[in-house]
Order: structure tokens, then C-alpha cells, then sequence
């Protein structure tokens, strides 16, 4: 039952950052997976993607689209890429070892954060 | 849009896909930053538009890959899904009046501080080979 909350906890929370920052929560799933419930990297991941397959979204996207927010015709540009590069990646994540695909991803994140940052602050 | 700005923009979806794949993510944190720097949307803008590309299961073909090796929970996921519905509407809400240079920079240090507890994380010791399991309920 605490796990459920847990659970259910870790989706709000991923929500939250997920409509506050466009992204998809996978962001935050992954790090409260495997930082907080001890699920190894791989399964952190695995189980981010199946949190991700509904469009739990949606009420993020009506909350952006009806501020005029929403560039309809490059978002559906980038789906049939996005499904294909999807399948590839996770090819390559088998074959990888998972404390090196921590780190993969911590230092992916980082450079995209500083690059954002780097980018408000030249403004 | 010209055909140059459509290819464009299908590679940005085939490079933010091997990421999805590859870091078991949405996508948005590679789209997010290419939608802004690439294509000149500014943050909120690029911000709905990966939340609406999210909308349909573009991870699909990754999470097979990643069941054939048993690395899913499904109920873990699930149950957070059910969670982000309510919290990516709150979250929406937070965001659409924030100014756009605010939102960046906000963005960017959520991004460098996760990265930062992850690697931390990664830095350690592995613990034990033997992978955590939830299934069993409690």
C-alpha cells in the first residue's frame, strides 16, 4: 500500500515538472526510480517509458494550447522520427552496462541544463 | 514551412527518439532545447509543442525492447501515470504565466541538478547485482 503512495507520488511529482517544463517526466521518474525505490537503471528506465505511453500530457497540452502555446505542424512532424529513434536507442541500451548508462544520462542532462541556462542568461 | 525546416524538424525527431530509447525518457528535454535553439521558438512555445508531440506513445517500440529483458514494472508505471495526468495539468498552470527567460533558466537548472544527484548516484559503488523488485505488492 506505501508503495502504491509511492508510486502515485512520484507521478504527481513527475507531472508537475512535466507540464511546468514541456518535457515528458521521464526526467524525474528515472532519478526517483533509482534514487529513491533502488530500481537498477535499466528498470528505472523500462518503467519510465511505460508511465510515459498514455498521453498524460493531455491536460498540460489544453493548459499550453489555450494560451496559443502549441506549434501543431513541428509536433507532428517529429512523432514518426521520435517512434524510430525510440526503438534504435533502446537497442543500444541493452547492450550497455548500467551504471554507464547512468552516467550517460547524468552528463546528457547536465549539458542540455547548462546550455538552457546559458541561453537565458545571454538575453 | 519550407521542405529545408521539414527535415529539419523530422531529424530532430529521430535524434530526440535514440535519446527516448536510449535514457528511457519522453524526449522533451532534447526537444525542448532543439525546438528553441534550432527552430527559434521561444520557451513556452517549444514547451506545448513537446508536450503535444508527447501526447502519443512515441516510446512504444523502445519499451518492447525494453521488456524482452524484463526491465519494466509495469505497475510502478502505471500508478505513475495516473499521478502526471493530475500533476502535468498543475504544472501547466505554473508555467503559462511564467515570463519565458524565467522558465529557461528554471529549466536549466532542474536539468543540471538532476544530472548532478544522478551522477553522484552513478559515481558510487553498484549496489548488489540483484535488481530491486516491486511486483510483489505490500
Amino acid at each position: 500500500m506505501s508503495k502504491t503512495i509511492g508510486f502515485l507520488l512520484a507521478g504527481v511529482a513527475g507531472g508537475v515538472l512535466s507540464g511546468l517544463f514541456g518535457i515528458g517526466g521521464g526526467t524525474v521518474l528515472i532519478p526517483i526510480f533509482g534514487l529513491l525505490l533502488a530500481f537498477d537503471q535499466h528498470k528505472a528506465q523500462g518503467t519510465s517509458l511505460v508511465a510515459l505511453i498514455p498521453p498524460t500530457g493531455l491536460l498540460a497540452v489544453i493548459a499550453y494550447a489555450k494560451s496559443g502555446y502549441v506549434s501543431w505542424l513541428a509536433g507532428i512532424l517529429l512523432v514518426p522520427g521520435l517512434f524510430v529513434g525510440g526503438i534504435i536507442g533502446a537497442k543500444i541500451a541493452k547492450r550497455m552496462e548500467p551504471r554507464r548508462m547512468r552516467q550517460v544520462f547524468a552528463v546528457l542532462m547536465f549539458l542540455l541544463g547548462a546550455w538552457e541556462a546559458m541561453g537565458a542568461f545571454r538575453h | 514551412m519550407s521542405l529545408a525546416i521539414v527535415s529539419i524538424v523530422i531529424l530532430i525527431g529521430l535524434c530526440a527518439g535514440i535519446m527516448v530509447g536510449l535514457l528511457g525518457i519522453g524526449g522533451g528535454i532534447v526537444l525542448v532545447p532543439a525546438l528553441v535553439y534550432l527552430l527559434h521558438m521561444d520557451q513556452h512555445m517549444a514547451q506545448g509543442t513537446s508536450l503535444f508531440v508527447l501526447l502519443p506513445p512515441i516510446g512504444l517500440g523502445a519499451l518492447l525492447e525494453y521488456r524482452k529483458k524484463g526491465d519494466v514494472d509495469f505497475r510502478a508505471g502505471i500508478l505513475c501515470a495516473v499521478g502526471m495526468l493530475v500533476g502535468g495539468y498543475l504544472g501547466g498552470r505554473i508555467a503559462v504565466p511564467m515570463s519565458s527567460d524565467h522558465l529557461k533558466e528554471l529549466f536549466g537548472a532542474f536539468l543540471m541538478l538532476s544530472a548532478l544527484l544522478l551522477w553522484s548516484k552513478a559515481s558510487k559503488k553498484p549496489v548488489p547485482a540483484q535488481p530491486a523488485t516491486f511486483e510483489g505488492g505490500s
